[in-house]
């Protein structure tokens, strides 16, 4: 019987992964805009040239539109990657010292990348710094959308403004991660490839557990 | 090729925020040849509690509401005019210089106060503030200030 | 753009901006528009964003309007927004208004009447008096602009339920909506009418509204958005018929819940 070829990247992750990068933008843009209408740390305002919708209420209406999509893509790309087992095959374990050997190998360039198939630890941090940050997005957002609605939300959150703060800050550590993400990949593009076309072909019973 | 995308990365985040006063304006300025009386006398002004003024934020008039100061005390002069004095330039409004600044000059924003009447260049010419010929009001003193709309 | 005798009451229409598109954007490149200024006046005039197509507008609207039923939909008419003490009411509020605080024109509060008319039995102007004269209640509530900010104020006046009772509306109708002296329109649904802590507002902190802040009446809601809560009511009608609001028509949601 043919054993079924893994890809590293199966298309439902090549799909959900670009449906994301595009409105992550489509989020992160139009929230600068509104943002801008009463700015959160005094002084830091975003120009035209930085903010999706020219003034609040298309602004507004970019943001409350991509939000279907930002969070059904998640949803679905969470549900995908637990019920596959995908999220722990390359995700987990994490071992502290597997994090200090990467970031020093990194801060030395030493980035190359062989096999694309095995994250190294602080590829698989920064993984789930951006899925917690995301998820932290949508919980922060609807504290802000909803206020009255879902007011014991708001006040886990420490009230409407606290909530506001909260989610800037998930935007920043997201564009955070997006300025390392994009950055590395352009660094390393056959990994850009491998989340086009799929990537190499994984070996039949990887066993993340034996390291390497 | 990498120092050319992360310059080119660096050059992209080089920006200049846009600080233009819109079609919904915010504090203006009073018109030229109008004293700061009269001008403070079209904003509606409102009765407010000198002690509920003190460390507030005072914020230049624009969109991205940068900070000038903080309130540190509400003063009236030999006059009668009423000054509030402010911390300006600092960072975030901790530290800086005292300078005093007429109520007239200035508009209620919600928890805030705005200068409506100088531009930052003009406030970093007034003199440091000595306190001489001048009387704290006390906290529970009701003084009339005029309001200002969010800028945009 | 601010009221002014020099200017023509009503905006021209949306044709308009479109006819002269290529126009504006060549202006714009050529550095003869200042950014801010000129993009500002001209979405205030027509709430076309001109830098996007209308097929992308019209699309973005229509999610809008979706999100306007999922927010009715989630709109609990049972649960109260939270309330605080008294001692945190901000003293003078927060001012805001489609033109600048200069341009506030007060009403008389002795020649002041509210109209009524709609799916009523009973027509007849309120003055101010007789509106004082009807049950008050009195909250302390977050006022929550779209705009991000906050602040929490006082208000009391009538349940608008009660007004509504008293004044025999039907309130299987869809809407409610106002009328106002700063030609600032806005409608509401009847659930959100009803709820306890919507009320025609008639003072701030223990006293009458201040010129600026809507005097003689207002309608003050603690579940929607502030730009929802008109200033210097002057009539209300109870219809089927969606009327919208000022600022509804230049783009932003109508159901606002909060």
């Amino acid at each position: 019987m043919a054993e079924r070829r893994r890809r590293l990247h199966p298309w439902p992750v090549r799909l959900m992964h670009w449906i994301n990068a595009g409105v992550m933008l489509v989020m992160i843009t139009s929230g600068w805009g509104i943002y801008d209408d009463d700015v959160i740390i005094h002084g830091l305002h975003f120009s035209g040239f930085w903010r999706l919708g020219s003034w609040a209420a298309p602004s507004l209406n970019w943001h409350f539109a991509g939000m279907w999509v930002f969070g059904l893509n998640g949803l679905a790309y969470l549900t995908y990657g637990v019920a596959t087992g995908r999220l722990r095959e390359r995700l987990l374990p994490i071992r502290l010292r597997d994090v200090v050997d990467t970031v020093r190998d990194t801060l030395r360039f030493k980035i190359a990348h062989e096999d694309l198939t095995v994250y190294n630890a602080v590829q698989k941090l920064l993984y789930i710094v951006a899925i917690l940050a995301g998820v932290s997005q949508v919980v922060t957002g609807l504290a802000i959308w909803k206020p009255v609605q879902f007011a014991p939300l708001v006040g886990l959150l420490g009230g409407f403004q606290s909530a506001r703060v909260l989610h800037f800050t998930g935007m920043a550590v997201i564009v955070g991660f997006l300025i390392v993400h994009t950055l590395l990949a352009l660094l390393v593009p056959k990994t850009i490839g491998a989340m086009v076309l799929g990537g190499p072909v994984l070996k039949p019973a990887t066993r993340p557990e034996t390291g390497e | 090729m990498r120092q050319l995308i992360l310059g080119l990365v660096l050059a992209g985040f080089a920006t200049g925020a846009a600080h233009g006063q819109s079609a919904t304006p915010g504090g203006m300025p009073p018109p030229t040849g109008m004293s700061l009386a009269q001008s403070a006398a079209m904003r509606f002004p409102q009765p407010v509690r000198v002690g509920d003024l003190l460390h507030r934020l005072v914020l230049r008039p624009v969109e991205a509401q940068t900070i000038l100061g903080r309130v540190h005390a509400v003063v009236r002069d030999t006059q009668g005019e009423i000054l509030i004095v402010i911390s300006y330039g600092g960072f975030m409004g901790f530290g800086g210089r005292p300078i005093a600044v007429p109520a007239d000059a200035m508009a209620l924003l919600g928890e805030d106060l705005e200068v409506v009447a100088f531009t930052p260049r003009q406030l970093t010419a007034f003199p440091s503030f000595t306190g001489h010929g001048t009387t704290v009001i006390p906290d529970d003193t009701t003084i009339k200030m005029g309001l200002a709309k969010p800028s945009h | 753009m601010t009221p002014s005798p020099f200017r023509p009451k009503d905006a021209p229409g949306p044709e308009v901006l479109e006819t002269h598109r290529p126009l504006i954007r060549s202006l714009e490149r050529r550095g003869l528009l200042r950014h801010g200024l000129s993009l500002g006046a001209l979405v205030m005039l027509t709430g076309c964003d001109v830098k996007q197509p209308e097929a992308v507008e019209s699309a973005l609207l229509a999610v809008s309007r979706f999100n306007d039923r999922v927010q009715a939909w989630l709109f609990d008419p049972n649960r109260l927004a939270p309330t605080y003490p008294a001692s945190r009411i901000l003293r003078p509020p927060k001012f805001n208004a489609y033109y600048d605080i200069t341009q506030v024109k007060p009403v008389d509060g002795q020649s002041w009447r509210l109209e009524v008319s709609g799916l009523v039995s009973d027509r007849h102007p309120w003055t101010l008096a007789q509106l004082q004269a009807l049950p008050q209640y009195s909250m302390v509530i977050k006022h929550i602009c779209v705009e991000g900010w906050s602040y929490i104020g006082g208000w009391s006046g009538v349940p608008l339920k009660t007004f509504l009772e008293r004044v025999g509306a039907d309130t299987r109708a869809k809407y409610v909506a106002f009328k106002t002296a700063d030609d600032y329109p806005s409608s509401i649904d009847m659930a959100t009418a009803l709820h306890p802590q919507t009320m025609l507002a008639l003072d701030y902190g223990g006293d009458p509204l201040a010129d600026p802040f809507g005097f003689p009446l207002r309608l003050r809601m603690a579940t929607k958005l502030g730009y929802k809560n008109p200033k210097w009511v002057t009539a209300i009608e109870v219809t089927n018929t969606y009327s919208g609001g000022y600022w509804e028509s230049r783009g932003f949601s109508w159901f606002a819940g909060i």
